[in-house]
């Protein structure tokens, strides 16, 4: 059985060294800017849907304001920059952390709630969070924060017409986030959250600590979100709570991962790469007529697959996975 | 300075909203305890009846009072169609429920949100002449506008009305039985499925009621059932899942807090008192104020 | 999609292919087709916005590209007569009022379609990533309807923007307020009420300022959440603070709902000055019946100009035919954006971007020729145009009326 796992998890790291090498090559054959600007929201999104995984489906907390971490790493690394000069890479770092951190602040009454409480508890706190902003005046409040831009630039992390570097640094965001994921799934941690995530009691009955367990994917969950929004503050260069905070963030983070496949190493990452090219190109050449097709078309795609393949799709590529020993 | 009229109208506007607000939130409760599903159509389900309230108002030229219960009907049998169509495969799945059931009807709402903008178009509509429309009545310098009156009336007697069906009818038994246990109602010849689409459209219909009142003081549009779906997830889990008369205590207390908040808190704020008070409830009792534990 | 134009553009290329016989240079001139970009929201809570737009420059598109007997640019002749007559025509993308898909937008029509300039956006959040995206290309962008003053400070060489913004129309209104003075009815007091976005933010500031500066008391300071479910509250606070003039920056929803709102509290300040965006929706005045009586707003535009400008009135017409609707200050601004575009694109010859850019910094459109109440359309450096004095109105009956300042007005203000 070991060794049968231990192949099974040596074949993972070969798919996903053989899948990054294509997406390093990737953009090589593709100069639409268009096209590469909708590789880049691709990557982007299996990166922060694959860090929502971790604490919602590795570990069961269904969260639905996710925009609130995203919104924090935006805020932090702009402010920092635009105002004290700090370049973004620190930001990023201190974003992350400072989301991490509220992850536990707010993790630690939250996770005493059950299912729906907790997942509207996240929803409402995540709509605070965007009250606050679109309050705050020193933050621009609802003008928001624009980043100046005055050439290429690796330092500042600013390019005025280049997409691939913001390309290439969500790809290693997205590869990080998932070889965090993988060895996590091996580790203590992963089979306690497996365990709180089937059966909290039990689990709890076994020795499982879940309050600590479900903060640690808390803030695991929130500092690769928070990486995620500083990085997409730096690609549009100019932030506004409307932008970055609302819910439809939220929903946007957690679908990649429901349509791929929920608690899976590969859903994410499937999920937004069937989603995100589909949006986008619904929107560009189905939404100029302002009629609604687009709307109509998009839900009814969502509906469909969540109906059609409620385990994500994922499994129409894979066997049912047999539980790890 | 707050005067004691100044307190009085707070209240009160807040108490009429809060009413309304449990008349929303009332069909999502109610199918909520039946069968454990969040409806995340909720406010598109609104969003239909007030479309319905306005389209007929145009073609018969009632009034909205009138037609409220036509509008209800029509949303029972939306709500009913919906279980059958939709909600039923969601609830066959059997991995992470939870999660289909909620993108199910996340899907289901941009479906009708964009059904809407074709059929009605993105204008903002309004029910210009009514016989409540623009009436107020005023008590010792507090105002009371006829239609959130009415509104907050019909809320009053619809919750009455579903009390009297859950504990006086063989309908409301089978949905008490049903909630229970859905798996052995089947053994005493309840057709679990029947009453689950009952129990939507049901619900629909309670929240076409709301819709009805709503459409003559409100604006029509594709999307304005984003601003009360939220505040409806709020009341209904303050409340506490599957309580649907808690609901109605939790609406009140939410137009209370948001009328006070609004006072106390800048305008632009207000929604966080509500949503501090919400935070406040679950995290003293993680059931929601009458939830089942 | 838009058949008109795909069906449009086919005709072009046909063209383009038979005229190729004849030469290289006539192939260039007949067979071109210029196309333009719009971005607006076509789906969304602000979709009607980009509904009516597109109508807007549809009949833009008309009076170009066919004979007009009107005094405006390009009307009397087909095309484009300096580039041989070329068509104009407009592709439109929605941006679903998201900076980011704006931004990605403007970058699909000028990297796929070729577009030549663009056009929008409506929002100045979307305006202010799209325009940064164009000035990267070097592709002129025209901000049509987007009012924030902080978007020509940006030090844009591609940005334009024929409209006011926000400073200006404020300023009108003070302006207003003190002939009022003059007149022997000062203003006391003013109660602010505006949304929490970037309209809301830009445009309370200026009024603050400029009722400090003129001494005018601001009795009512409130910021509220837009699009919320109630309004009663903010109400009672208006009401409580009995300021002389409420001034609202809102859109139609809200409007609507603090109008309503406003009915049912027993609220009735003694004007109503407002800044535009809802109250120059006839949608808002169906919804609220005689409750509109009196109400003023600041306007780029007036129907009632057409007693002063016979173009008005016809281009008003031409609307209408496609939307069912009057030409509303939106849409007359926009209308007039592509009217500019248009005739910088015929000045620059070539109908390259660059040299459109430059047409455009060159451009001294009389005010005659446009169907607004302007002066003149004339860019300064950052891009602005500063010729462009707003209007006041005032609601009567079914109608608004022009009532200020003195050489546009069509009636007396009615005051207190």
């Amino acid at each position: 059985m070991a060794s049968a796992f231990e192949s099974r998890r040596r074949n993972q790291l070969i798919i996903a060294a053989v899948v990054i090498v294509v997406m390093i090559a990737l953009p090589l054959g593709i100069k639409d800017v268009y096209v590469q600007n909708i590789l880049v929201l691709t990557v982007m999104y299996a990166a922060l849907s694959q860090s929502w995984n971790i604490l919602s489906g590795y570990c069961g907390q269904i969260s639905l304001g996710h925009a609130l971490y995203f919104g924090i790493g935006a805020y932090a690394s702009t402010l920092l920059f635009v105002k004290f000069g700090v370049i973004p890479w620190f930001g990023m770092a201190i974003g992350g952390v400072f989301a991490a951190m509220i992850a536990l602040i707010v993790g630690w009454p939250c996770f005493r709630l059950g299912g729906h409480y907790f997942t509207i508890a996240t929803i409402v706190l995540a709509e605070i969070g965007l009250i606050l902003f679109l309050n705050w005046d020193y933050a621009g409040a609802a003008s928001g924060l624009q980043i100046p831009v005055s050439g290429d630039s690796w330092t500042t992390f600013t390019f005025l017409r280049s997409k691939l570097p913001y390309y290439y640094f969500a790809l290693g965001l997205a590869a990080i986030v998932w070889l965090v994921t993988f060895f996590i799934e091996d580790s203590k941690w992963g089979y306690y959250w497996r365990a709180v995530r089937e059966n909290t009691m039990a689990a709890q009955s076994l020795g499982v600590q879940v309050f600590r367990s479900k903060m640690a994917a808390a803030a695991v969950s929130a500092f690769f979100t928070a990486i995620g929004g500083s990085f997409y503050a730096q690609f549009v260069s100019y932030i506004d709570p409307d932008s970055v905070m609302v819910f439809q963030f939220s929903l946007l983070m957690a679908l990649p991962a429901v349509i791929g496949g929920i608690g899976t190493l590969w859903g994410p990452a499937l999920g937004a790469a069937i989603l995100i090219p589909f949006t986008e190109l619904t929107r560009s050449y189905m939404g100029g007529g302002g009629k609604g097709f687009d709307l109509i078309f998009y839900g009814a795609v969502i509906m469909i697959i969540a109906l059609a393949r409620p385990e994500g799709l994922l499994s129409l590529v894979t066997r049912t996975r047999h539980a790890p020993p | 300075m707050l005067s004691a009229a100044n307190i009085a109208q707070i209240l009160m506007s807040g108490l009429l909203m809060g009413l309304i607000y449990a008349l929303i939130a009332a069909g999502l409760s109610l199918i909520f305890g039946l069968m454990d599903v969040v409806n995340f159509a909720h406010g598109e389900f609104l969003m239909t009846a007030m479309y319905a309230t306005f389209g007929l108002v145009v073609l018969l030229s009632l009034d909205p009072l009138i037609l409220s219960p036509i509008v209800a009907a029509i949303m029972f049998v939306v709500g009913a169609f919906c279980y059958r169509a939709i909600i039923v495969h969601a609830m066959r799945a059997r991995t992470n429920v939870g999660m289909v059931q909620v993108f199910a009807t996340f899907g289901l709402a941009i479906t009708i949100r964009g059904l809407a903008q074709l059929v009605f178009t993105p204008d903002y509509r309004s029910i210009p002449k009514s016989w409540l429309g623009g009436q107020t009545f005023s008590v010792f310098g507090v105002y009371m506008p006829a239609p959130q009156l009415a509104g907050a009336l019909a809320s009053l007697l619809a919750f009455g009305a579903l009390w009297l069906l859950m504990k006086r009818t063989d309908f409301g038994k089978a949905l008490e039985a049903t909630r229970e246990d859905a798996g052995a109602v089947g053994l005493v010849g309840i057709d679990r499925n029947r009453v689950f689409a009952m129990g939507w459209g049901l619900g629909a219909a309670l929240v076409g009621l709301a819709g009805a009142m709503l459409s003559i003081f409100y604006y029509i549009h594709p999307d304005v059932g984003g601003s009360f779906a939220l505040i409806a997830y709020v009341t209904v889990a303050l409340g506490g899942f599957g309580s649907v008369f808690g609901a109605l205590a939790a609406g009140v207390i939410v137009g209370i807090v948001e009328a006070v908040s609004a006072t106390v808190l800048q305008p632009s704020m207000k929604a966080i008192g509500i949503y501090a008070v919400y935070l406040l409830v679950v995290f003293l009792r993680p059931r929601g104020l009458f939830g089942h534990l | 999609m838009n058949t008109k134009i795909t069906r449009r553009e086919a005709g072009a290329l046909v063209g383009g292919a038979l005229t190729g016989a004849f030469g290289p240079g006539a192939a260039r001139a007949q067979g071109k087709q210029i196309l333009i970009g719009g971005l607006y929201p076509l789906s969304g809570a602000n979709a009607q916005i980009g509904v009516d737009a597109k109508h807007a420059y549809d009949t833009a598109l008309d009076v170009i590209n066919n004979k007009h007997d009107l005094d405006l640019p390009l009307a009397k002749t087909e095309g484009l007569p300096n580039l041989g007559g070329a068509k104009l025509a407009m592709t439109f993308a929605d941006h679903q009022s998201d900076p980011q898909k704006g931004r990605a937008e403007a970058e699909r029509l000028i990297t796929q379609d070729k577009v030549v300039a663009l056009i929008g956006t409506y929002q100045s959040a979307v305006a202010n990533t799209a325009s940064v995206a164009a000035e990267r290309y070097s592709i002129p962008f025209m901000g049509a309807d987007t009012s924030s003053p902080s978007l020509h400070r940006r030090g844009l060489k591609f940005f334009f923007r024929a409209a006011p913004h926000d400073e200006f129309f404020t300023q009108t209104m003070f302006d207003f307020f003190d002939e009022m003075k003059k007149k022997g009815k000062p203003i006391e007091s003013v109660a602010l009420f505006y949304e929490d976005t970037i309209f809301g933010t830009d445009s309370s500031n200026v009024q603050r300022k400029l009722a400090g500066e003129k001494g005018i008391k601001v009795a009512a300071d409130i910021k509220y959440r837009s699009n919320s479910p109630s309004l009663t509250a903010e109400v009672q606070q208006l009401k409580s603070a009995n300021a002389q003039v409420l001034m609202p920056s809102s859109y139609t929803t809200d409007a609507i709902l603090l109008m309503k709102t406003m009915a049912e509290l027993g609220y009735k300040p003694a004007a109503i000055l407002a800044q535009d965006a809802g109250f120059s929706e006839q949608t808002l005045f169906n919804a609220i019946g005689a409750a509109g009586e009196g109400v003023m707003t600041r306007s780029t535009f007036s129907l009632d100009l057409a007693q002063k400008k016979p173009s008005v009135g016809k281009v008003n017409e031409l609307f209408k035919a496609r939307s069912g609707k009057d030409l509303n200050d939106l849409t007359a601004r926009q209308f007039t954006a592509a009217m500019v575009m248009a005739d910088a694109i015929n000045r620059s010859k070539t109908g390259e971007p660059q040299a459109i850019r430059d047409a455009l910094a060159a451009t001294d459109l009389p005010g005659e020729q446009t169907i607004m109440p302007w002066r003149r359309v004339k860019f300064d450096e950052t891009g602005q145009n500063n010729d462009c004095t707003p209007v006041l109105l005032q609601r009567r009956g079914d109608k608004y009326v022009t009532v200020y300042p003195a050489e546009y007005a069509v009636g007396e203000v009615a005051w207190g």
